[in-house]
C-alpha cells in the first residue's frame, strides 16, 4: 500500500507493473534531459549580449528543432506501445473471478468450480483492530493463488465504478450492463490494496479493494472454508 | 527529501523529479554525463578558446553522454531481468520436476535402450 505523502508508484507486485515502472523511469529520464536543455537555453538567452533584429530564418536550428522532438517521441512511443500490447495479453488464466461494483461495496464471484460469492465491505474506522489500515481494509478479501494468471471480469450493478489495484498495475471500469475483462499475475504473495476509481456517489471513497495472494494450498483451504460458511 | 526508515538509500531527486538513488542506471548515467560534459567542454575550449561556445558544447556532451549511457545501461538491465526470470522459472521447474520424466537435467543418453550384445 502507499505510505503517507507518497508521490511515486507503489512497489510492483506483477510483471506488468514492473514493466510500467521501468517505462516510467525511461520517460522520466527523457523529461529530465529536456528540462535541463530548456533551463540551459533560458539561461543562455538571458545572459547573452548578442542581438540581431534582422533574423528571418535559420535552416540549421529549424532542422534541429524538428528532428530532435520527432526522435524523442519515437524513443518514448516504442516502449510505450510495447507495454500497451503487453497489458492486453490474456494467457490461459487459471481462475476467473467476477468483480461486481455496487453502491458502495464490491462483490466477488468465483464460479469456475463451485458457486462461491461474497460481498466485500470496507471495515469502518471504529471497528479497525491495531495494525489495520484506515479506509483500506475490507471484511472479506479477494483471495487468489500466487503466480497464477487470474482473469477478472468487472461490471457494476448500479452506477459506474472502477476496480483498481495500483501495485498490480490493474484498473478497469465497472460499467452497468457491460462486462470488462482484465488479467494479471502476482509475482509474490502479499496483500495488495486499491480503491474505487470512478466517482459513484457519497461513499465512493469508502469502497476499497483488497487482493490477497497466497500459495495454492492456502487458497484451496480458504475457498473450502468460504463455501462451508456460505 | 524523505529519509527511508528501513535502511534503504535516501532518495535524492535531481530537479525535484529524477530519483538518482533508487532508479536503476540513473546515477551512472548522470555521472557519465557530467564527465562527458566536462571533457567535451574543456577539449573544445583548449582547441578554440571560445568560452561561451565551450559551455554549449559541454552541455551537448552532457545530453548525449547521459542519453547514451542511459540506453546502454537500461538495455543491459532489461536483458538481466529476462535472464533472472528464466533462471527463476528454471529453479522452480527443477524443484517441481526433479526425478520425473520432465526433469530438464536428466541425461537422455542414460535412457537410450542398449543395443544387441
Amino acid at each position: 500500500m502507499a505510505h503517507p505523502s507518497q508521490l511515486g508508484f507503489q512497489d510492483a507486485a506483477s510483471p506488468v507493473m514492473e514493466e510500467l515502472l521501468h517505462f516510467h523511469d525511461h520517460a522520466l529520464m527523457i523529461v529530465f534531459l529536456i528540462s535541463t536543455l530548456v533551463l540551459y537555453i533560458i539561461v543562455a538567452m538571458v545572459t547573452t549580449k548578442l542581438t540581431n533584429k534582422f533574423i528571418l530564418d535559420s535552416q540549421e536550428i529549424e532542422i534541429i528543432w524538428t528532428l530532435l522532438p520527432a526522435i524523442i517521441l519515437i524513443l518514448i512511443a516504442l516502449p510505450s506501445l510495447r507495454i500497451l500490447y503487453l497489458m492486453d495479453e490474456i494467457n490461459d488464466p487459471h481462475l476467473t473471478i467476477k468483480a461486481m461494483g455496487h453502491q458502495w461495496y464490491w462483490s466477488y464471484e468465483y464460479t469456475d468450480y463451485e458457486d462461491l460469492g461474497f460481498d466485500s465491505y470496507m471495515v469502518p474506522t471504529q471497528d479497525l483492530t491495531p495494525g489495520q489500515f484506515r479506509l483500506l481494509e475490507t471484511d472479506h478479501r479477494m483471495v487468489i493463488p500466487v503466480e497464477s494468471p487470474i482473469r477478472v471480469l468487472v461490471s457494476a450493478e448500479d452506477v459506474l465504478h472502477s476496480w483498481a489495484v495500483p501495485s498490480l498495475g490493474v484498473k478497469m471500469d465497472a460499467v452497468p450492463g457491460r462486462l470488462n475483462q482484465t488479467a494479471f499475475i502476482t509475482s509474490r504473495p502479499g496483500v495488495f490494496y486499491g480503491q474505487c476509481s470512478e466517482i459513484c456517489g457519497a461513499n465512493h471513497s469508502f469502497m476499497p479493494i483488497v487482493v490477497e495472494a497466497v500459495p495454492l494450498e492456502h487458497f484451496e483451504n480458504w475457498s473450502f472454508i468460504m463455501l462451508q460458511d456460505a | 527529501m524523505a529519509e527511508e526508515e528501513d535502511g534503504q538509500a535516501k532518495e535524492f531527486k535531481l530537479l525535484g523529479i529524477l530519483d538518482v538513488q533508487r532508479t536503476p542506471c540513473a546515477r551512472d548515467a548522470i555521472l557519465h554525463g557530467a564527465g562527458g560534459s566536462v571533457a567535451a567542454g574543456v577539449l573544445y575550449f583548449l582547441a578554440t578558446s571560445r568560452v561561451k561556445r565551450s559551455f554549449d558544447v559541454g552541455f551537448a556532451g552532457f545530453f548525449l553522454t547521459t542519453l547514451g549511457s542511459w540506453f546502454y545501461c537500461r538495455i543491459h538491465h532489461a536483458k538481466l531481468r529476462v535472464q533472472q526470470r528464466l533462471i527463476q522459472e528454471g529453479i522452480k521447474n527443477k524443484v517441481m520436476y526433479e526425478g520425473t520424466a520432465l526433469d530438464p537435467t536428466k541425461n537422455p543418453k542414460s535412457e537410450a535402450p542398449s543395443g544387441p550384445s
